[in-house]
């Protein structure tokens, strides 16, 4: 039963606003992209591809806040069952696998040239692979399950024990590396950054944290217009 | 609080007492796990590692995998005889329900562990008995968090159009922090290290385990009812 | 004071890939809402 209220959302409005949004991210992602290669300083160790960590830490960022508010919207769901909390975590839970396949990807290559391995089982890199993991999953199960109340339960419960295991995942594995330090060669990130390279850094991060807020928002815009012309056509 | 505690018992002991019956489901998870201990021994290059190097990785899979199969068939089984309806029809509070269910599992996935330890130490020429204590100490811990996400994930996979495939994609995240701590504490325990190295990974376990316990049996309503 | 090492490549990768899957998901969501927001919005004129 849909309320008054969510009827009165208009999808063609979320989805322009959602447009509206995202397009602002991306020019905002081509000025981080033209000040980040063409402003900011060169690092004198790592060389060129020290530049890649102002893409992989904000896309580990907003993969992180995609991943937060799909455990807090599950959980509000479960308490007051209304649809757009339902709505909105799938939004969020699609978008959080575009920035993890982001970090996923920019992380390795990073990696590569300057601690001379593809893969490093990091403290970052690990948990944004168990984020894209459970992201996966909770898809999965949305795919897999036909009736809409019966998909926003189930999607909640895993919302929630995912948000939960996180902080697991984070003191086991922790815990796992002390053992066994990896030989680090260098460290990606600077102890005390220059302020030219913070700027870059908190300006990329504003992007793409505006690219998350776009992407969901269209992507929200885009169920709420499908769940629409399914009621018509039923009707 | 009771009365629930004894309708958790009464749930649990219908399934087990079910599942003695039949018992060819039990027969079957304890060749699948014999036979997964047998893949290991013949996955391996037996002149560059030594056997001992691998053996609490291999147990912990074996069990993850074995785990896994079991919880899933139980609810399958379930499914069939749409044994869980006329419950859920029943006034029993779903907190019963779960924890009932949850017991039943654990008993049978215990049973499967029970089975296939000596055949580990038998496979891997490790000796067990002096070290008893611990190997149930952490087989349970571990054994609990497997099995209270396993539980209700399986109820919901178990509605899904691939369940044998959804189940295992939803559980295996969750069953990485409970296998990490077993493996450091099994590896520990087969170096015959001091209890005060394993305590904290032992600490990591229970608590992880009294967290996804309750959180589980409070959500377990919301998998069941509509 | 060495020369800083010649990864220039990498970066580039980087750059490229990360605008390849942030647009690439843009343009998906952009064809997405055309199938089912333009059918919605046709109906209400």
């Amino acid at each position: 039963m849909t309320s008054p209220r969510t009827q009165a959302q208009s999808p063609f409005r979320v989805l322009r606003r959602g447009f509206g949004l995202s397009a602002v991210g991306l020019v905002g992602l081509a000025v981080v992209y033209v000040v980040a290669l063409g402003y900011t300083p060169v690092e004198a160790r790592q060389g060129l591809a020290q530049k890649i960590f102002y893409l992989h830490v904000p896309a580990a960022w907003s993969a992180l806040l995609a991943f937060s508010l799909v455990g807090l919207a599950s959980l509000l769901y479960l308490w007051l069952h209304d649809p757009r909390l339902d709505r909105f975590a799938a939004a969020s839970a699609e978008v959080g696998v575009a920035f993890s396949l982001v970090m996923l990807t920019t992380g390795p290559i990073w990696a590569k040239p300057i601690w001379g391995t593809w893969w490093t089982w990091d403290a970052r890199l690990t948990l944004t692979l168990f984020l894209f993991f459970l992201f996966v999953g909770y898809l999965a199960l949305r795919a897999a399950v036909q009736d809409p109340h019966e998909r926003a339960r189930f999607s909640a419960v895993v919302g929630i024990l995912g948000m939960l295991l996180v902080p697991f995942i984070h003191l086991s594995v922790y815990l796992f590396r002390t053992l066994h330090p990896q030989p680090i060669v260098l460290k990606p990130s600077a102890p005390s950054l220059p302020p030219e390279m913070l700027r870059t850094l908190l300006l990329s991060t504003v992007v793409f944290t505006v690219l998350y807020l776009g992407l969901v928002t269209l992507r929200y815009g885009i169920a709420l217009a499908e769940e629409a012309r399914e009621a018509a056509a039923d009707g | 609080m009771r009365r629930a505690l004894r309708l958790a018992a009464a749930i649990a002991a219908k399934d087990i007492r079910a599942e003695l019956r039949s018992r060819t489901a039990l027969i079957s998870a304890l060749v699948f796990a014999a036979l997964v201990l047998v893949v290991f021994n013949f996955a391996r290059d037996p002149t560059s590692l030594a056997a001992t190097a691998l053996a609490p990785s291999v147990l912990w899979v074996t069990f993850a995998l074995a785990a896994m199969v079991a919880m899933n068939r139980a609810f399958m089984i379930e499914r069939e005889n749409s044994a869980l309806d006329g419950l859920l029809l029943a006034p029993v509070p779903r907190e019963a329900l779960f924890l009932g269910k949850l017991l039943a599992n654990l008993a049978f996935v215990g049973t499967v562990e029970l089975v296939t330890l000596p055949l580990f130490t038998l496979f891997f020429n490790i000796s067990l008995l002096p070290r008893l204590p611990g190997f149930l100490a952490v087989t349970a811990l571990a054994t609990i968090g497997f099995v209270a996400v396993g539980t209700i994930f399986s109820a919901m996979a178990v509605r899904t159009r691939f369940a044998e495939l959804m189940l295992p994609v939803l559980l295996l995240p969750f069953m990485v922090p409970p296998l990490i701590g077993a493996v450091q504490v099994t590896s520990r325990l087969l170096a015959d290290r001091p209890l005060s190295e394993l305590w904290g990974w032992l600490r990591l376990l229970a608590l992880y385990d009294v967290v996804f316990v309750t959180l589980c049996t409070l959500a377990f309503s919301a998998v069941v009812d509509e | 004071m060495g020369e800083p090492p010649d990864n220039g490549a990498y970066l580039v990768a980087a750059y490229v890939v990360t605008a390849a899957i942030l647009i690439g998901y843009w343009l998906r969501l952009w064809r997405l809402a055309r199938k089912s927001g333009a059918g919605a919005e046709k109906r209400t004129r």
